[in-house]
């Protein structure tokens, strides 16, 4: 077998470099060590290049960092983390970037985000003690934590009443044929993960040809597998449909009869997973990108922008008591401190596992 | 310059635009079918042949099976609608023929995916049809809305070339097969239909060929069993980061797809010979 990445260099000499860099193909557009390591000095540097899910943040508290050091923000969006990937990878210079966990330990693996200076950042204290070292970070050392979600199930207590606190609800409630399952092979498979008593993160071959199994036995009561869950619940075509606690947070913004709208966690498990800040390596603002961190960190503004996303985010203070706040009539919606020590988190499979977990999820579903 | 270099002059842009628009993603997309990815899941280039053997994993005939099942049943579908249809303007239209193909071809600029998504706020459950007929029809996430989805999505690549053919042919023929005591039945078996038979074939090729490779109408509008090849393909891209899989599919697929087109093309140069 022939082994070996293709010279980036050498393609632009064939004509195909841009292209292959669209395609989010060739080096990982990386730096050095040393680039990686450079202090950044927390001073304004020009506008800040930010690059971000769309509506993943309050426009004023975009508007407030503005008026506040006198620089634009120049806002663009991804859409999924592939399209973050390739754009990085085919050299756009951004100044921040909102990675998930996940890829932040590609990144970093990769060279690609500097190193922050937490003594820096007033503020960076508020963060939970989980997220002060994460499993994807080491001493959190490039990232600040943004938002967190726990996975659980959504359901109409209007409709279904009988919850029993489990996953198995998605299977064996009488929903009326209205349940959804995520349609995400890692949030499928680490709920029968945990349903069948193993890891989250379980990959053996035992554990999988269960979830197969109990998955394929979930589907008869399934009237669909979505992710566009906000859709589902809303338009009265889900019952239960298993989703992020913000999303109901949304959900309930969004109805007539928000009461009836409850988030469930499961008492064989939460899945707990979350989004991050982090400055790339080629940033050419990194001074305002940082200045840019600690003013999300900001109690006043965190409050914000939980209130505007619905989702929670990991700082004691402000955010806390916002998020608080947004789910005070139905406390489970929450993820609390305990519920973080508790729960699981998504990890990076590594490429056999990962094609393991895309096996079997193919096998549910062509089934 | 002589007229020759001249005209040849002229396929340089389009040239051009297919190498690097065309051929280069292609190849690209062949390398990669090649290659493996690193433990994170980058693409990494080499000679790995293995990843089009896993193509032919007895796991996917079911989601091959399918595909095509809602490709055919999409193009039969978009026949029997839009034959009619087309026949209509062609025939009936009159002056306002331009008017009523400019209203058939209207919606198709909206995007097929705003489209989709306008179905399920049509059909779902406290959608705007449940509300008028005053029912609680589960339309959505079935197969059937699959289907359904699929022909509302492709319907207009079955009207227009039907509608060419017909709108090429001499209605003095129809009279004329009236004349020698063709019923309409006879005559549009004996007449109408063989003028339009390349047409009707242009459009089943038009229409079979997205359908078959589709993921929008699956993802939005299926149940827990409508999973299609088109989705498989983009699991592989998005979620399994397993992109050599994704690009070793994407190639069997283009192949398989190459085939129908190169039969239809041939069909119709025999047709253009034969006149």
């Amino acid at each position: 077998m022939i082994d070996g990445r293709i010279d980036r260099r050498g393609l632009l000499v064939a004509g195909a470099g841009i292209a292959l860099a669209g395609c989010g193909v060739g080096d990982s557009g990386g730096g050095s060590k040393e680039e990686v390591e450079k202090p950044i000095a927390k001073k304004v540097d020009g506008d800040l290049v930010y690059f971000n899910w769309a509506e993943y943040i309050d426009p004023a508290v975009i508007k407030s960092f503005e008026k506040r050091y006198g620089v634009k923000v120049r806002e663009t969006y991804f859409d999924s983390m592939s399209a973050m990937m390739s754009k990085l990878r085919s050299g756009i210079e951004y100044d921040l970037i909102f990675p998930t966990a996940e890829y932040v330990q590609r990144l970093i693996q990769g060279n690609q985000v500097r190193k922050i200076d937490r003594d820096k950042l007033k503020n960076a204290d508020l963060v939970y003690p989980t997220f002060q070292a994460p499993w994807y970070d080491d001493g959190s050392e490039h990232t600040t934590p943004y938002t967190m979600y726990a996975t659980g199930l959504g359901y109409r207590v209007d409709n279904v009443p009988d919850m029993t606190g489990s996953w198995r609800d998605l299977g064996e409630a009488d929903t009326g044929g209205k349940a959804f399952m995520l349609d995400d092979f890692q949030e499928g498979i680490g709920m029968a993960n945990q349903v069948n008593g193993h890891e989250l993160n379980a990959a053996d071959d035992e554990a999988l040809e269960q979830a197969k199994d109990y998955l394929i036995s979930v589907k008869p009561n399934l009237r669909g597998f979505s992710s566009d869950t906000i859709t589902t619940m809303t338009s009265g075509n889900a019952n239960i449909q298993h989703l992020w606690n913000g999303d109901i947070v949304n959900i309930r913004n969004q109805v007539d009869n928000p009461e009836d709208f409850k988030f469930q966690k499961c008492k064989e498990g939460i899945p707990v997973g979350s989004d991050t800040l982090a400055i790339p390596v080629n940033a050419k603002h990194p001074g305002t990108a940082l200045l840019f961190i600690e003013h999300l960190l900001e109690p006043e503004n965190a409050a914000r922008n939980v209130a505007w996303i619905g989702y929670p985010m990991p700082y004691e203070g402000g955010a806390t008591e916002s998020f608080e706040g947004l789910v005070k009539d139905d406390p489970s919606i929450n993820v609390t401190v305990d519920d973080l020590e508790n729960g699981e988190q998504f990890e990076n499979l590594g490429r056999e596992n990962r094609r393991a977990w895309d096996r079997t999820w193919t096998e549910v579903k062509a089934s | 310059m002589s007229q020759g270099r001249f005209a040849a002059g002229f396929l340089v842009p389009g040239g051009l635009w297919l190498v690097l628009l065309f051929a280069i993603p292609l190849g690209i997309v062949l390398a990669i079918s090649f290659g493996t990815t690193d433990d994170l899941g980058n693409t990494i280039y080499g000679w790995y042949p293995e990843n089009y053997e896993q193509v032919f994993d007895p796991v996917f005939l079911p989601v091959l099976a399918r595909s095509v099942g809602f490709a055919l049943a999409t193009v039969v579908l978009c026949l029997l609608i839009g034959y009619p249809v087309a026949y209509y303007i062609a025939i009936f239209g009159g002056r306002w023929k331009h008017v009523l193909v400019a209203m058939v071809v209207l919606p198709f600029f909206v995007n097929y995916l705003v489209r989709t998504y306008a179905w399920i706020a049509m059909l779902g459950d406290e959608g705007v049809v449940n509300g008028v007929i005053g029912g609680d029809i589960k339309f959505i996430n079935t197969p059937w809305a699959v289907i359904g989805g699929l022909v509302y999505g492709y319907l207009v690549f079955m009207i227009l070339p039907v509608y060419a053919a017909l709108d090429r042919m001499d209605p003095a023929l129809i009279e004329a097969g009236k004349d020698l005591y063709g019923g309409p039945w006879e005559t549009f078996r004996n007449v109408t239909w063989p003028h339009t038979v390349q047409g009707v074939l242009a459009g089943t090729v038009l229409v079979f060929l997205p359908a078959v490779g589709d993921f929008v109408a699956a993802q939005l509008l299926g149940g827990p069993d409508s999973y299609m090849v088109g989705n498989l393909i983009q699991q592989q891209f998005f979620a399994a980061e397993n992109w050599p899989f994704g690009a070793a599919l994407t190639t069997v697929m283009m192949a398989f797809l190459f085939v129908w087109m190169v039969l239809y093309l041939r069909s119709a140069a025999r047709e253009v010979a034969a006149e």
